[in-house]
């Protein structure tokens, strides 16, 4: 099958593979039900917002190439976005969600634009000034309509009528199937038209030029999608937790998640929930020793960088493939020795 | 009058700090075609060192100068070597700039971390390196500041001096220029590395002494620094020293109007504003080319 006609599916797997996803979702999705320590759910369903937010990052920074260190930014917009619709509307909180995720992606979008002329690491510059203002704005807002530093008003979280345990289920289940639903867009975009006129407009500007690939068209829609999913992991954030405050972003935050992309690979499909997971599990283990647990964090993210390149992700599949042509050298190899031991037997 | 003279005198104050930290980068990226994230945890470590010396060991300024410049030299010698030199093979690969941001960054979260837990997240005072002030037009300037900013700019110059007249500067700038040609000459570009990044850590860790005595020694204290840094990097162009320098008075400038004029809370988003639109009419900052020879 060649690559034309592969545009627009998700890329192939084997059967096995196949077999493999389902199976994860599914023993994701029964931990709660086996699993009922409260402290563990919560902060379960905390580390799959975060991967919800890594998953659109992934998308812009990896497969777009998008140097984009405003994300956190964006994220937080739609948490604010969606609080400010619950307070001042009324409106059911899953519907002001989704307008927190849109506002997002347009706030997104306009950040597009200046990022269009420029290159590399000024992107990155310009997209974090960006992610500062915001910050700033927030905790200083002159109108009192994001409670400054002391945090949003407690506004209601989606399901407020279930009991304690349940409310906790539900949001593990509803996070974890927008996560599945966010990985899976990633993919079919990524192997879509779109996906590979950004990866064009990634690795050769020149040839997408040439090829007539509108920069201008594919990074807003890239911005726009990636804008979209990290507005709704926002505003997942605001409905679990009920309340934000504007450190959620900032150097420690980005740091945090920039490590979990880079250490599962980035760019790949399941770099971040590879990274996200792994982290998520540091930290945990961790969680004695607050002070040294960034430099553990930084150590590592410093050793995968130096060492292992296109991270755990790249690391798995080089690792395979090396497996796959040591087994083959195998298959090759053994008739020629039965072959030397026949010629053996023959000579004696 | 009276404002537009603290105008005046705070735009060398802040523009020579400003020039300190960011020449030290431009440096760097000039020679290594890296960001160096780890030059904020610099200025931190000067302000500790500066702690350490004038309150702990109740010493001399000059030797907490002295101090600080050694061990920052030191400490970003050690820096290029564990998180920029092992990449360098990796130097023409699409990613580079982005894998060396990540490292360097990575350093920067151990360093002040690190800090973090030898010596709490309590502010420490630093005693001004030198007490006193004296008026000019009815404006206030300590000598604290003014030494800061006779520093800055005598380390410049002794930089440009160094760049300009001696065998490792010139070498510096051929590296920067044409990194084969420079190899074909015999420059050992091995070592010239550490050496570069060092000097630029050492530049930022003077910087520190000063900007701790001005504010705090505490293990955040070097992140606003860089982002000023980072701003005034941008501004002038990556890599062009002498864009960096325009720029840092230009930022030290714009944010002390911004002070005198609409307060201490704004002058941050202003700058940003100002970088904003910087970029989308000149993507490569005031002096930066993306293809010439730099330095």
């Amino acid at each position: 099958m060649n690559d034309a006609s592969r545009v627009g599916k998700l890329p192939k797997l084997s059967a096995g593979s196949r077999l493999g996803i389902v199976a994860l979702i599914a023993i994701v999705a029964a931990v709660p039900v086996v699993y009922t320590n409260h402290y563990v759910l919560t902060f379960l369903v905390t580390a799959l917002i975060t991967l919800v937010l890594n998953t659109s990052w992934n998308f812009v920074l990896g497969i777009a190439g998008v140097w984009n260190f405003g994300m956190l930014a964006i994220y937080a917009i739609g948490a604010y976005s969606e609080g400010l619709v619950m307070l001042h509307t009324g409106m059911p909180a899953p519907i002001a969600v989704l307008l927190g995720g849109v506002a997002a992606g347009a706030f997104s979008v306009l950040l597009a634009f200046p990022t269009l002329r420029l290159f590399g690491i000024y992107t990155s510059l310009l997209t974090f000034s960006f992610a500062q203002v915001v910050q700033f704005v927030i905790v200083n807002d002159p109108k009192g309509l994001t409670g400054g530093s002391f945090g949003f008003p407690t506004v209601k979280g989606l399901y407020p009528n279930l009991g304690p345990l349940a409310q906790l289920r539900a949001y593990y289940w509803t996070v974890l199937a927008v996560v599945v639903v966010a990985t899976f867009a990633v993919a079919w975009i990524r192997s879509s038209r779109l996906g590979i006129a950004l990866r064009t407009i990634r690795d050769a500007p020149a040839y997408a030029a040439a090829r007539g690939v509108s920069p201008l068209k594919y990074r807003m829609l890239a911005f726009a999608i990636s804008g979209f999913i990290a507005g709704v992991a926002g505003g997942l954030y605001l409905s679990y937790n009920q309340s934000i405050t504007s450190s959620v972003m900032g150097l420690t935050p980005m740091s945090i998640d920039v490590t979990m992309l880079v250490i599962g690979g980035l760019g790949t499909l399941f770099g971040p929930v590879i990274g996200t997971g792994l982290l998520t599990f540091i930290q945990q283990a961790l969680i004695d020793y607050p002070g040294v647990q960034l430099s553990i964090l930084g150590t590592i993210l410093l050793i995968i960088v130096v060492f292992v390149p296109g991270g755990l992700v790249g690391l798995i599949s080089r690792t395979r493939r090396r497996l796959s042509n040591w087994v083959e050298e195998d298959e090759t190899a053994l008739p020629t020795t039965e072959e030397a031991a026949r010629s053996t037997e023959a000579g004696t | 009058m009276s404002q537009i003279v603290a105008i005046l005198i705070s735009t060398l104050v802040l523009g020579s700090i400003y020039g300190l930290v960011a020449i030290g980068m431009t440096l760097i990226y000039g020679t290594l075609r890296i960001l160096d994230m780890s030059q904020g945890s610099m200025v931190m470590i000067g302000g500790f060192v500066a702690w350490g010396v004038l309150v702990v060991a109740n010493s001399d300024p000059v030797v907490a100068l002295v101090a600080a410049f050694a061990a920052t030299f030191v400490l970003g010698t050690f820096t290029q070597l564990i998180s920029v030199q092992p990449l360098m093979s990796r130097r023409s690969d699409l990613d580079f700039e982005m894998v060396t941001f990540i490292t360097t960054f990575a350093v920067a979260i151990v360093f002040s971390n690190l800090a973090l837990q030898i010596f709490g997240p309590f502010q420490k005072d630093v005693p001004p390196v030198i007490s006193g002030s004296v008026s000019i037009i009815g404006q206030n300037l300590s000598y604290q500041s003014l030494a800061m900013a006779v520093t800055s700019i005598v380390l410049m110059g002794a930089l440009g001096l160094f760049l300009a007249r001696t065998r490792w500067g010139l070498a510096i700038r051929a590296v920067a220029q044409d990194l084969d040609a420079a190899r074909t000459m015999g420059v050992p570009v091995g070592r010239l590395y550490p050496l570069t990044m060092g000097l630029a850590s050492a530049l930022a860790g003077i910087g520190g002494v000063f900007l701790g005595a001005q504010f705090f020694a505490s293990p955040t204290a070097g992140d606003l620094p860089l982002l000023e840094a980072l701003i005034v990097v941008i501004f002038g162009g990556l890599g062009s020293l002498s864009g960096t320098l325009y720029a840092a008075y230009a930022i030290g400038f714009i944010q002390s109007a911004a002070i005198v004029t609409i307060g201490e809370t704004w002058t941050l988003p202003v700058l940003y504003g100002v970088i904003l639109l910087v970029l989308i009419f000149r993507p490569y900052g005031l002096r930066g080319n993306p293809s010439e020879a730099r330095l």
